[in-house]
């Protein structure tokens, strides 16, 4: 195990933690790349997430929350249930998209110059929340390549939970990807 | 600091959030990096940074979600408790935040929205700096408030 995976293991504290991929240098010719995506193109994720409370927990505690309405379960449990973090959904969507659709995401390289969010229902402990990714837009900007997604989340019942317009700076082709992921 | 009861017709636009703070340490970014499933090598591979340098340092960098994710926290923290709730985040992110920045989230109430029926929300404006006094991140964040 190499030094910054030493470093993580200590925080691993759910399933889902030690089932990912903890380098994304990893596997980057599976990855989409900027040249090759096609906008207008959707797809499913490429696995579903099923909310479990230690996801939410483990969320809460990494942004730094200290009400015991986020943190305890015990005490929350008699109070409506545990509260969770508006950006839970970052935990779904890159669980989700995997190395799928929207993989692009993972990108080594790749710069984060704002994002868009619109949440319509809390998740439940218990749902199977699936995700559509649709690649909405490309371009170049100062000689940068932006890419955009729309994923939407819904729920084994089909409501539509959340939705993330994903957006990044990302390498502009396969070559550049591979060129980050092998320094 | 939380307030417990909260409604619409008593929101003035102007109206401010108590500051929050954060120590973004190396610890802090590996949490969110688990928490996320974010696993980018800019934020926890240490070697790889003094190579890559994506953001121009060899400093890992934090989270543009983490920036945001304490941007709702400025919220959460104050109103959650009287049931207000985010409904709708867009940011734009200005800076990067190396490791071992402290960043502040100030925010203000900038506009109203009066729908009725539970579905009135407010839009606060809300600005991340960091330990240099630079904005890190800009932000409105829509939150749904108690008639």
């Amino acid at each position: 195990m190499d030094e910054d995976s030493t470093r993580l293991k200590q925080y691993a504290g759910t399933k889902k933690m030690n089932d990912f991929e903890w380098d994304f240098r990893q596997g980057v010719q599976r990855y989409e790349t900027w040249d090759k995506v096609r906008v207008g193109q959707s797809g499913p994720g490429m696995r579903q997430f099923v909310v479990e409370e230690e996801d939410i927990l483990a969320f809460n505690l990494s942004c730094l929350e200290t009400d015991p309405m986020y943190i305890d379960p015990e005490y929350a449990r008699s109070r409506g249930g545990l509260w969770q973090h508006p950006l839970f959904i970052v935990q779904i969507v890159f669980w989700c998209i995997d190395t799928g659709i929207g993989s692009w995401l993972r990108s080594p390289g790749a710069r984060n110059p704002g994002q868009t969010i619109e949440l319509h229902e809390p998740f439940v402990v218990g749902e199977t929340i699936t995700m559509t990714c649709t690649h909405v837009d490309k371009w170049i900007r100062r000689g940068k390549t932006y890419i955009e997604d729309r994923c939407d989340l819904h729920n084994e019942h089909g409501t539509l939970k959340a939705t993330w317009w994903t957006r990044l700076i990302i390498p502009p082709n396969g070559a550049e990807l591979a060129r980050y992921a092998e320094m | 600091m939380a307030v417990t009861e909260l409604h619409y017709g008593d929101i003035e636009i102007g109206y401010q959030f108590p500051t929050i703070e954060h120590h973004v340490t190396q610890e802090v970014i590996d949490r969110a990096a688990l928490a996320h499933l974010d696993f980018n090598p800019v934020h926890t591979n240490i070697e790889w940074n003094k190579r890559a340098q994506v953001f121009g340092t060899q400093k890992t960098v934090g989270h543009g979600m983490l920036t945001m994710s304490m941007m709702a926290s400025l919220i959460d923290r104050h109103w959650r408790h009287a049931g207000a709730s985010v409904i709708r985040m867009q940011s734009k992110l200005v800076k990067p935040v190396e490791v071992g920045r402290v960043v502040r989230c100030e925010g203000y109430v900038k506009e109203l929205h009066p729908r009725g029926s539970g579905q009135s929300y407010v839009l606060v404006a809300i600005t991340a700096i960091d330990n240099e006094g630079d904005p890190v991140g800009l932000a409105d964040y829509a939150v749904r408030v108690p008639d």
